[in-house]
C-alpha cells in the first residue's frame, strides 16, 4: 500500500516538473527577449507567465512584465499621455511589490514607479489646457493612484492636490471667460475645483481671490451683457441678482485680503466690489491703499 | 558639465513647472465703472419709455445733456444713441457746460460733483419740457425730478411727480411704482 503510494506522487511530479519549470523559464526567457530588444516576444512570454497560477504571485514575474511594459511605453508610446503600455507597467510594478516585500524587489519596483508617476504627471501638465484637460484630470487620478505608493508624504499628496486644482479651475475660467455665454457649465465648474482648493486649504491666497473675481465677474457681466433696452423691471431684478452676486464675492476677496494686505489685484478686486455695492466710501478706501503701495 | 541636449530638457521642464504652477494668477476684475454706468443709462433708457414729452419737443433729436464729467457714463450714453431712437427721434447726447444750455434738451443729467448748479437749471429751465435727472440725496426736493439713490447697495431712484408736471411732462404708472419715494 505504502508502495503503491510513493509510486503515485512521484508520478504526480514527473507530470508537474516540467510545468512548473516551463513557467519559471517563461519568465526568464521573456527577460532574456527584453535583453535583445525583443519586446513583443518577451510581452507574449510575460503576459502567459502572470497568468499562470504557479507564477501568478511571483514578483520576480511581474516585475518583468512590469520593465517590460515600460521599455514598450519608453520605446513607442511616449508621446501618448494615456499611454496604456505605462498604465500596464505601473499595475504590474504594483502588484509585485504586493506579492513580493524582499528589499530587493521593493527597491527595484519603487525606482520604477517613481519614474512613471514622474512622467505621468509632467503629461498632467503639459495637457493642461482648454483642449486637452479631460486628459489631465485621467492621468492626475492615475499619478495619485501610483504615486502614493512611493511617496507617503500626506503634505506632498495634498499639496500635489492643490496645485493641480489651482490649475485645473484655471482653464476652466479661461474656457469660460473665452464664451462668457455659452460657457456657465465652466463657470460651475470653476467654482466647484476652488471650493474643493478651499476645503484643503482655506487659506489659499489665489484661491479666495480667483473665487471672489468669478463671483465679481459674473455680477458684473449680467449687467453689462443685458441689452440696454431692458425695462425697467427686469433691470431691478437683475440688479438683484448681480448684488447677491458681488455680496458673494466679498467674504473670498476680503479673506484674500486680510491673508495678503498688499496685493495689488486684490485691492483693486475689493474696490470694485465696493463700487458695484455703491458703497464709494469702502471703494474708495481700498483704491487708497492700492495707490499707497504705489499703483 | 550638461550636455545641450539635457539642458535643453532641463530648460523645458523649468518653463512647464513654472506654466503650472502661475497659471491660476490670470483672472482680471471687470471693470466696476462700466457696469454702473450702464444700470444708470439703462435707467435713463426707461424713463425716455415712461415719461411723455409735449408734441412740440417730439421733433429733430431727443437731447440728453450732461452736465459735468464721467467718460464711462458718457461712452455708454452714446453707445446708446448710438443704437436706440425715442420713438422715432434720433438721440443726441450732449456734454453741457452751463445751465443755459439746459432749456434746449429733453433730458439733463446733473452729475453728483455739479449738484450745486441744480438750483440755476431748474430756473433756466423752468418754462421747458425738460426732466431733470440728478444723483444727490434729497434733490427731488430742490427741483430734481427724478434722483437716483443708493438703496441697500442697490441704485435706485425717487421721483418728483410735481417737479416733473411742472415741465409740462406725463409720468408713466409704471416708473411711479418702481420709484423708492413719491414726493408729492
Amino acid at each position: 500500500m505504502l508502495r503503491f503510494k510513493y509510486i503515485i506522487i512521484i508520478g504526480i511530479l514527473v507530470v508537474l516538473y516540467p510545468s512548473v519549470n516551463a513557467q519559471v523559464d517563461r519568465v526568464s526567457k521573456a527577460f532574456s527577449m527584453l535583453q535583445k530588444g525583443d519586446l513583443d516576444s518577451a510581452k507574449i512570454l510575460i503576459d502567459l507567465a502572470v497568468v499562470d497560477v504557479e507564477t501568478i504571485n511571483d514578483g520576480e514575474a511581474w516585475y518583468v512584465r512590469g520593465f517590460c511594459y515600460k521599455s514598450i511605453y519608453n520605446s513607442r508610446e511616449k508621446t501618448n499621455k494615456q499611454s496604456p503600455s505605462r498604465i500596464e507597467a505601473l499595475n504590474s510594478f504594483k502588484r509585485s511589490l504586493l506579492v513580493d516585500t524582499s528589499v530587493a524587489n521593493v527597491s527595484e519596483n519603487i525606482k520604477n514607479i517613481k519614474y512613471l508617476s514622474a512622467t505621468l504627471f509632467n503629461d498632467v501638465k503639459t495637457s493642461l489646457d482648454s483642449t486637452n484637460y479631460l486628459v489631465a484630470i485621467d492621468d492626475f487620478d492615475k499619478f495619485k493612484e501610483y504615486s502614493i505608493l512611493v511617496d507617503t508624504s500626506k503634505a506632498n499628496q495634498k499639496q500635489n492636490d492643490i496645485n493641480f486644482l489651482k490649475a485645473l479651475a484655471s482653464v476652466y475660467t479661461q474656457i469660460y471667460e473665452s464664451d462668457r455665454k455659452g460657457g456657465n457649465q465652466f463657470l460651475s465648474l470653476a467654482k466647484a475645483t476652488y471650493s474643493k482648493v478651499l476645503i484643503l486649504d482655506p487659506n489659499n491666497i489665489s484661491a479666495n481671490y480667483n473665487m471672489g473675481i468669478l463671483f465679481y465677474n459674473q455680477a458684473v457681466q449680467l449687467i453689462t451683457q443685458s441689452d440696454i433696452d431692458i425695462d425697467i423691471v427686469a433691470l431691478n431684478d437683475l440688479q438683484d441678482n448681480s448684488i447677491k452676486l458681488f455680496r458673494e464675492s466679498l467674504p473670498f476677496m476680503e479673506k484674500a485680503y486680510q491673508l495678503d494686505p498688499k496685493r495689488k489685484e486684490t485691492l483693486l478686486g475689493l474696490s470694485g466690489v465696493y463700487f458695484s455695492l455703491n458703497d464709494k466710501v469702502k471703494s474708495d478706501l481700498y483704491k487708497q491703499k492700492l495707490q499707497e503701495i504705489g499703483n | 558639465m550638461l550636455s545641450a541636449k539635457d539642458l535643453m530638457k532641463k530648460i523645458l521642464f523649468v518653463l512647464i513647472s513654472f506654466v503650472f504652477l502661475t497659471s491660476w494668477m490670470v483672472v482680471k476684475p471687470d471693470q466696476s465703472e462700466e457696469f454702473a454706468a450702464k444700470i444708470k443709462v439703462a435707467y435713463l433708457y426707461n424713463f425716455t419709455k415712461l415719461i411723455e414729452w409735449p408734441s412740440d419737443r417730439k421733433q429733430g433729436n431727443f437731447v440728453v445733456g450732461v452736465l459735468g464729467n464721467n467718460i464711462t457714463l458718457i461712452s455708454e450714453l452714446n453707445k446708446m444713441a448710438a443704437t436706440k431712437k425715442v420713438e422715432s427721434q434720433k438721440i443726441e447726447i450732449k456734454n453741457i457746460s452751463s445751465s443755459s444750455e439746459a432749456s434746449q434738451c429733453q433730458i439733463v443729467y446733473i452729475l453728483p460733483d455739479n449738484s450745486s448748479q441744480l438750483n440755476d437749471v431748474v430756473n433756466k429751465a423752468k418754462s421747458s419740457s425738460v426732466l431733470i435727472i440728478t444723483e444727490n440725496q434729497g434733490l427731488v426736493k430742490q427741483g430734481a425730478g427724478i434722483n437716483f439713490i443708493v438703496v441697500e447697495n442697490k441704485l435706485k431712484y425717487e421721483l418728483n411727480k410735481q417737479n416733473i408736471e411742472n415741465h409740462k411732462l406725463k409720468v408713466g404708472a409704471q416708473l411711479e411704482t418702481m420709484a423708492v419715494h413719491d414726493v408729492k
